[in-house]
């Protein structure tokens, strides 16, 4: 496997001039650092105007860097040839409304150079691999929400890049194609595809996600793997199946006689609310069209 | 930190990318003229049609070359009306609204260069212009000859009713009516009036376009395009009030350097002499047509130079 990171952002800085009288100044981005490896899920997660979109717009070409360098497979990515490896789903995005699903599709699978028969075969893959065939002749102007986060999916992948970001792509999307494009990411893990996540969903980043950085006010706070920025340190968790009043009695009894250890917490585990919907609601497989418009 | 080598390993297994792709513009040009034709632009060709049956049948009272010099007048001002029409609103829609909706992120997003994304946009509007004075030539055309066939044939009526001293008279009335009628009718000429229309149109998008890199909304974008056009086509005669005959070098530099900007659109103003009937030269033409590059590469160049520096 390839030793090259999938994305590089090395001391990264962004100012922004504001159109004042002043000349005063806005740092989006502050110094930040990061590596992705390739095939990685990593989740970049902050409050509104923390910087994330920044970061994500200077990695794809759309701003330039006041300082630093970011580099994708080792291309600088301020190149247009580097854009050949990534696909992109922004927050929100509208595409040509007066183009049909499948259309959208052949419009940027040919942008990319794919053409022909290759195209057809990679847009119909596509819009199955979306579960958006029943509407693949229709214009984007019908689609509910949902149905253009998907299409968006599809679109930003067309081209088989080996890396993906995806901006708030649940954005706006109800539980049930919420859990589609969830689904799809880590389809996407599974082809070795790297993707960054950025969403103010932590529920959903920590599902997917392998990798997270926070960034706070244009910095970045924390930053690794997710397994260890969520691990409570000196706290430990047992998790017991049909463990009859007795057993828990025991147990309870055992720790009380410990001087150094404390029962924090003794009940039975909470599903989300996420998943509470989806189990009453029928799940997640076939509730794409009840949404359509 | 790991090696900044380039992983130079394919993405996928289509084409690399290349630095210029006929191809590429192609497909923007292709979406920009899908966009403007799915905006229902050619509904406005109905009233085109209305301007110019009307305008056969107005007037009838009037001489007969007045009739066919009216119907010529009143359709070739309605095409290099809607041409500019297109010309403004349709380039003044594009850009600013891919900004809006994050459309440019996801073509931006792909390995497109930005010259590219321009000169798409300006072949789709271009091609769309294209395709609108064709059918509006041949609505044009078609009742212009209609209208001359039913001239002649009305004028030859009205000769055989009087008395003429020999039939050989008759006849050289007759022949000298339908070519005084032809000569104003349907002409080759014509079809130069029609691509001097065509010419500044496009010249006219390659502004707008200009415009609408800097601008921050559409509005904004044809309010100046229409100011430049305006200016286009009064600098000719303020240069000639203002400057004279006997002005300095310096500045005629400037006036120069003024109509790069805004394009002087009098080397354009063909349409009265055709409507009139007057022969346009093939080397006037070719001025107009040399022109056109020359403003086009210029705007597209100033257009490029702001929008590959432009922050989305």
């Amino acid at each position: 496997m390839s030793t090259v990171p999938a994305v590089s952002i090395q001391n990264l800085t962004r100012v922004f001039r504001l159109p004042t009288l002043r000349r005063e100044s806005v740092t989006a981005v502050d110094d930040i650092s990061f590596d992705i490896a390739p095939g990685q899920i990593y989740g970049l997660i902050g409050p509104n105007g923390s910087g994330k979109s920044t970061t994500m717009k200077v990695l794809l070409g759309l701003l330039r860097a006041t300082k630093g360098k970011c580099a994708i497979f080792g291309r600088d990515s301020a190149r247009v040839d580097s854009r050949e490896e990534v696909g992109f789903l922004p927050e929100n995005p509208y595409f040509y409304r007066h183009l049909t699903g499948r259309e959208t599709l052949a419009f940027y699978g040919k942008l990319c150079g794919i053409r022909g028969a290759p195209l057809k075969e990679r847009t119909a893959e596509l819009l199955a691999l979306v579960e958006l065939e029943h509407a693949a002749d229709r214009r984007l102007s019908s689609y509910s929400k949902g149905m253009l986060q998907r299409i968006g999916l599809a679109q930003a992948i067309i081209h088989r890049p080996r890396l993906v970001v995806l901006d708030e792509p649940t954005a706006g999307v109800d539980p049930g194609g919420s859990r589609k494009i969830r689904d799809l990411i880590l389809a996407l893990r599974t082809q070795g595809i790297t993707v960054i996540l950025s969403s103010h969903l932590l529920e959903q980043v920590q599902e997917v996600c392998d990798r997270v950085g926070i960034i706070y006010k244009g910095k970045l706070v924390r930053e690794g793997l997710l397994s260890d920025l969520m691990s409570i340190e000196d706290q430990t968790e047992i998790l017991l199946r049909n463990a009859t009043p007795e057993v828990l009695a025991a147990v309870r009894a055992l720790i009380a006689g410990q001087q150094t250890t404390e029962l924090l917490h003794l009940g039975n585990p909470r599903t989300t609310l996420e998943r509470l919907f989806l189990d009453v609601t029928g799940g997640s497989a076939a509730d794409a069209r009840e949404y359509v418009k | 930190m790991a090696t900044a080598t380039p992983d130079n390993s394919p993405p996928g297994p289509y084409p690399r990318h290349r630095r210029f792709s006929l191809p590429r513009v192609l497909t923007l040009a292709g979406g920009t003229f899908t966009q403007l034709v799915r905006m229902k632009v050619f509904y406005f060709m109905a009233l085109f049609a209305v301007a110019v049956i009307a305008a056969s049948f107005a007037f009838a009272d009037l001489q007969t070359d007045g009739q066919l010099k009216l119907l010529k007048d009143v359709s070739l001002a309605s095409m290099s009306l809607f041409s500019m029409l297109f010309a403004i609103a349709g380039t003044a829609l594009l850009i600013p609204r891919d900004i809006e909706d994050r459309t440019l992120y996801t073509i931006l997003c792909k390995p497109v260069p930005r010259l590219e994304y321009l000169l798409g946009k300006l072949l789709g509007v271009a091609f769309l212009i294209f395709i609108s004075l064709i059918l509006m030539d041949v609505l044009f055309s078609a009742v212009l000859y209609l209208k001359e066939k039913s001239i002649i044939a009305e004028q030859i009526n009205i000769l055989q009713n009087r008395k003429f001293a020999s039939r050989e008279l008759l006849e050289a009335n007759i022949a000298a009516v339908s070519d005084a009628v032809t000569g104003q009718g349907l002409t080759w000429n014509l079809q130069n009036g029609v691509i001097a229309i065509f010419l500044k149109a496009i010249v006219l998008t390659g502004v707008t376009l200009l415009v609408s890199t800097f601008a921050s909304s559409t509005i904004f974008t044809i309010m100046t395009s229409l100011a430049i056009m305006v200016i286009g086509q009064a600098q000719s005669i303020a240069r000639d009030v203002l400057l004279g005959e006997d002005a300095s070098a310096v500045p005629r530099l400037i006036a120069g350097g003024i109509s790069l900007l805004f394009p002087d659109f009098k080397g354009f103003d063909i349409v009265d002499a055709v409507v009139t009937g007057s022969a346009v030269p093939a080397l006037v033409m070719a001025k107009m047509a040399g022109l056109t590059i020359v403003y086009l590469v210029i705007h597209l160049m100033a257009a490029y130079v702001i929008f590959s520096d432009k922050e989305l």
